[in-house]
């Protein structure tokens, strides 16, 4: 079973499984959100009750901290 | 019987290169040659300008594989526009591209030597030596459910086949580079028969789900059968140009095969192999045994990199045919006239 990495823990849009790339890396792009009719494009770094971590990493929450700088 | 002298009777002239050689002049110099795949590119440019001479007809372009992103979108959508193509029959992904980008998205130079996890962590996808990021297909996904709730609504659950489809998306999109949208404007019908084997089907889902799947698109694959034979039957002679193969090519033949007349004129440009049984990669002469081929057909296979082949094949042929050529397009399906 994969670790779970200290950033992983921290819940984001950007490490949700529902996320797709937007405006890389500052907004993501929520499929769940956009089911519902709702305003799909978030923050990154944002998250909501409907949060899942994704199965597998990238680099969204990593470089949207860094572009917050 | 043949003789001796009928087998030796034409040298092998070879290529010499100057600093102001055309393309077509290379072309026709690959053609004195007669040889390998030289031989055979210029004997598909003979073709194709043979069948853009013909008068009684109708050229369809095949596509497959992933050509609109890697160049050659405005150069599909230029011959649509100068009718050197009448009917585009292609893959849905094609269009998915043509129209990532006339919605403002990009296709990059990449690598085929990359480290493709690293691709996927950056939500970036690959094909072969391209690179798409993945916001242009959520701004595509985006964009097209709106669309698609729009073409929904006026068509009321009233079916639509891929070409009406393709007629719709035509109509919204306003890049003039784009395909659909040269196809749009030239009234030449485009074809999708797998179209839900692309984002376009994936799409439909997002559509769909947003309405509990009430007064949603309705895109009839069968649709588009009585459509492309209507366009084979009422055409004195086709001619298809097949880039890749797949199912594009075999809706225009199976539809050639319907009016019981078989393609007249043939250029398959294609990597694959006829051994494995596959479709892209069958010979002419296979197509013949169904009878979607006339024997007698003006035929050719290039064993090349379409990318390479079709640009080389177009340039050669406007250039024979000059600035004066102007081409009648052969558009008349009953059933595109109506969707207008």
């Amino acid at each position: 079973m994969r670790k779970v990495k200290a950033a992983d823990s921290e819940k984001f849009c950007g490490n949700c499984t529902s996320h797709n790339a937007y405006e890389y890396p500052g907004r993501v792009f929520c499929t769940r959100r956009f089911l519902r009719n709702k305003d799909a494009v978030v923050q990154t770094l944002w998250h909501c009750e409907d949060w899942i971590q994704n199965a597998q990493e990238c680099h969204c929450v990593k470089d949207a901290k860094e572009e917050q700088k | 019987m043949l003789r001796r002298t009928d087998i030796l009777n034409e040298p092998v002239k070879h290529i010499k290169i100057n600093g102001r050689l055309t393309v077509d002049e290379l072309i026709r110099q690959f053609g004195n040659s007669g040889s390998f795949g030289a031989g055979r590119l210029s004997t598909a440019c003979d073709i194709y300008e043979r069948m853009l001479r013909d008068d009684e007809c109708t050229v369809f372009l095949a596509l497959a594989g992933a050509l609109v992103p890697a160049g050659m979108r405005s150069l599909v959508a230029d011959s649509l526009r100068e009718n050197r193509i009448d009917v585009l029959v292609t893959t849905g992904a094609n269009m998915v591209h043509d129209t990532i980008e006339a919605l403002g998205g990009h296709h990059y130079k990449g690598h085929w030597a990359v480290d493709d996890f690293l691709l996927y962590k950056y939500h970036t996808y690959r094909i072969y030596d391209l690179f798409v990021p993945e916001e242009d297909f959520i701004k595509l996904d985006m964009k097209l459910t709106e669309m698609y709730d729009q073409i929904s609504d006026e068509y009321r659950g009233k079916r639509l086949s891929s070409r009406e489809f393709a007629w719709e998306l035509g109509k919204r999109l306003k890049d003039p580079d784009s395909v659909l949208r040269a196809a749009y404007e030239a009234q030449a019908p485009v074809f999708m028969p797998a179209v839900r084997d692309s984002e376009f089907g994936y799409i439909y889902n997002l559509h769909a789900s947003r309405r509990d799947f009430k007064n949603t698109l309705v895109v009839d694959a069968f649709k588009d059968v009585p459509e492309i034979i209507g366009i084979c039957r009422e055409s004195e002679r086709n001619g298809m140009i097949v880039l890749g193969g797949g199912v594009p090519r075999n809706t225009i033949q199976s539809a050639a095969l319907a009016t019981k007349s078989g393609i007249d004129y043939a250029v398959v440009v294609t990597m694959d192999r006829a051994e494995t049984g596959g479709l892209s990669g069958s010979t002419l002469e296979e197509t013949v045994s169904w009878g979607k081929l006339k024997g007698a057909a003006d035929k050719i296979m290039v064993p090349a990199d379409a990318m390479i082949a079709f640009p080389l094949m177009v340039a050669s042929v406007v250039e024979r045919l000059g600035k004066n050529f102007k081409r009648k397009p052969h558009r008349k399906s009953t059933g595109f006239k109506e969707a207008i």
